[in-house]
């Protein structure tokens, strides 16, 4: 049996489908879903959540998915308030925030992807801070297909695009420490700097900045999260428990849409328990690690997030005493 | 050959596929509907098969449609090889009423016909500004500005076999008392109205007198229904009022509500309308089963009146 806390594993909010179809979906938007949400939380044994930062939000009036600090400030008037909330309903604490950029990564104009990343990136660690929680997790590149669909001179372009993004990652750094909270980076598999290419990209990072270890996206790369944490023992800001039976042999990771593989669709990430991950296993590494940070597991592309929650549940009341 | 074609406004989110080869091993996975939801080809079929043989896009379908077909003009022979041809693009103006947004706005209008035609489409209907709420009550002068950047964008769009229809929402800038103001303001050459039935009657219009007043400057319409004609300025007016913090929908399919659309398909003979009707679920919690029953409604309702 593994040592680790259950209590103290956060659920990510990604666990609701805001982008893609299916029925039910409108629910999403409105105010009402996510605070009937919050309090099934406690009911599955979560009193920690983390939540993506999503600018998108902010444009076109759609201010009741909890996801950025204008909706925060629409609806509840300021962080404190809306962690007030969270309190009543039994969710004690943010653990943490991600950022992905994806959005930005929409026309030939990468000086609008540095820019706007830029701003809004800045925006999601202020909102962290705010929330008291203890990392803003980014992403250090869009999709690398989504970069080539709009510059599909990458490849030559790439020592400029990774000059732009250490400057990016290291203005941000610089104010994470002044505003102490963690900045790490999200190892994704489909980034211009996942798998082995994040080596070169961290190499030229201040040391402030930390790792997430993601165990689905390391499954789907072909990397043992195992080896991953025993590589980088003391630079891992978070643990993302994350499911997968999906492995990249044909370079799905370089296409537009990496998850949704088009050659063979298939549920990419899989509900925490019911893919191939070896969780069980993974939790005691980090306890053979000493590994303290923060774990939050996440059920991103469910199909039903009531099911994945408890679902969740089942697989840690198998990893903790 | 009807009158009327019938296409369906995009409200569908992502769909991440183009067409699923290996649909029956995908839904095994974990035996729920999503796979029902997750291609094109499906959503295309569906659209088809219950007579909606036009399909209206929407700006932020761009960023998911163009990496998956690699074009415009791949997904209109996708679309068209399944029965379904695109019909136009919503353009929403953002801040024209704004003197110093006059080239950005214009550009922006333009780049978007621009993608209307690479799509094979020749409607354009266009919200002509932001919220009321953080840029209203505007001035007269800032009603002409929006005017002047309609007929700009609305001559390029007609030089390019686009109509331009104002489409208005029920809480923007452009509300009741400045409506009919930016349209008479408007060349109607260029410039012509795409009815929202639902937003407009909520605004306060009377969908029927409107009609009848506007109708020969009507290019197309956003059909729909709603049970809340005529809300006050408190509401119309406030920060974000078009999702309900309590789930409270404004937009039911035809014949849910409480509008005479029955009413608007006599005025429709009346006046002769020629040309596509959308039809729209926005808030709708499942977009097949109000694809469905609005087909049932217009069958049996609505084109015996008008066809």
């Amino acid at each position: 049996m593994s040592r680790m806390n259950a209590q103290s594993v956060a659920i990510s909010l990604d666990l609701i489908n805001r982008h893609y179809q299916e029925p039910n979906r409108n629910r999403f938007e409105s105010k009402y879903f996510w605070e009937e949400l919050y309090k099934l939380f406690p009911a599955a044994g979560f009193r920690s959540i983390e939540i993506p930062y999503e600018p998108v939000w902010q444009f076109g009036g759609r201010s009741g998915v909890p996801m950025n600090r204008y909706c925060i400030n629409t609806k509840y008037g300021s962080a404190a308030s809306y962690r007030e909330f969270l309190a009543g309903c039994g969710v004690e604490q943010v653990t943490g925030v991600t950022f992905d950029p994806n959005l930005f990564m929409r026309n030939d104009n990468i000086h609008f992807y540095f820019g706007a990343t830029g701003h809004f990136a800045g925006e999601a660690l202020d909102h962290a801070v705010d929330l008291g929680a203890d990392y803003l997790a980014i992403s250090p590149s869009p999709f690398y297909g989504r970069i080539t669909q709009y510059h599909p001179d990458l490849e030559n372009e790439k020592e400029a695009f990774t000059d732009r993004t250490v400057d990016l990652l290291s203005g941000l750094a610089s104010k994470a420490e002044e505003r102490g909270i963690k900045l790490v980076l999200r190892n994704e598999y489909w980034s211009l700097f996942g798998a082995e290419r994040l080596d070169p990209l961290l190499a030229r990072l201040p040391a402030s900045v930390l790792l997430d270890l993601d165990t689905a996206n390391l499954f789907v790369a072909g990397i043992s999260a195992t080896d991953f944490l025993e590589a980088y023992s003391g630079r891992i800001g978070c643990v993302h428990l994350t499911d997968t039976s999906f492995k990249d042999t044909t370079g799905i990771w370089k296409t537009p849409n990496p998850e949704f593989p088009q050659d063979h669709a298939t549920q990419v990430f899989r509900d925490p328990g019911t893919g191939s991950v070896d969780l069980v296993g993974f939790a005691q590494a980090l306890d053979r690690h000493g590994y303290q940070g923060p774990v939050v597991s996440s059920a991103r592309q469910t199909r039903d997030p009531f099911r994945a929650l408890l679902r969740t549940r089942a697989l840690l009341n198998q990893i903790v005493n | 050959m009807t009158n009327i074609r019938y296409a369906n406004m995009c409200h569908w989110k992502s769909i991440p596929y183009k067409k699923i080869e290996n649909f029956r091993d995908f839904y095994y996975e974990d035996k729920t509907n999503s796979a029902y939801y997750s291609d094109w080809d499906s959503i295309l079929k569906y659209q088809a098969a219950l007579g909606f043989h036009g399909i209206e896009i929407a700006p932020w379908d761009m960023a998911d449609i163009l990496p998956l077909f690699g074009s415009p003009e791949n997904f209109t022979a996708f679309a068209r090889e399944r029965g379904v041809e695109v019909i136009g693009m919503f353009h929403g103006a953002h801040a024209s009423h704004a003197a110093d947004h006059f080239d950005e706005a214009v550009k922006s209008g333009r780049e978007a016909v621009d993608t209307i035609v690479r799509f094979g489409g020749t409607y354009m209907n266009t919200c002509p500004t932001q919220n009321h709420f953080g840029c209203g009550p505007l001035t007269r002068e800032e009603v002409q500005q929006c005017a002047k950047v309609m007929n700009e964008i609305g001559r390029y769009a007609t030089d390019h076999g686009v109509k331009l229809g104002l489409h208005n929402e029920f809480f923007c800038a452009i509300n009741l008392p400045n409506h009919r103001e930016l349209i008479e303001s408007t060349d109607p050459r260029h410039v012509h109205y795409c009815i929202d039935t639902a937003q407009i009657s909520i605004m306060g219009e009377d969908l029927l007198k409107f009609y009848d007043d506007y109708h020969e400057r009507i290019s197309t319409f956003h059909l729909k229904d709603t049970a809340s004609a005529g809300q006050p300025d408190s509401v119309r007016y406030a920060q974000d009022p078009e999702i309900t913090d309590d789930g409270t929908r404004w937009f039911w399919e035809p014949g849910l509500g409480t509008l005479d659309l029955k009413g608007l398909y006599h005025l429709l003979k009346k006046h002769g309308f020629k040309g596509w009707m959308g039809i729209e679920y926005d808030g709708s919690p499942d977009l097949l089963a109000s694809m469905a029953l609005t087909r049932y409604y217009l069958d049996n309702e609505l084109r015996p009146i008008y066809d």
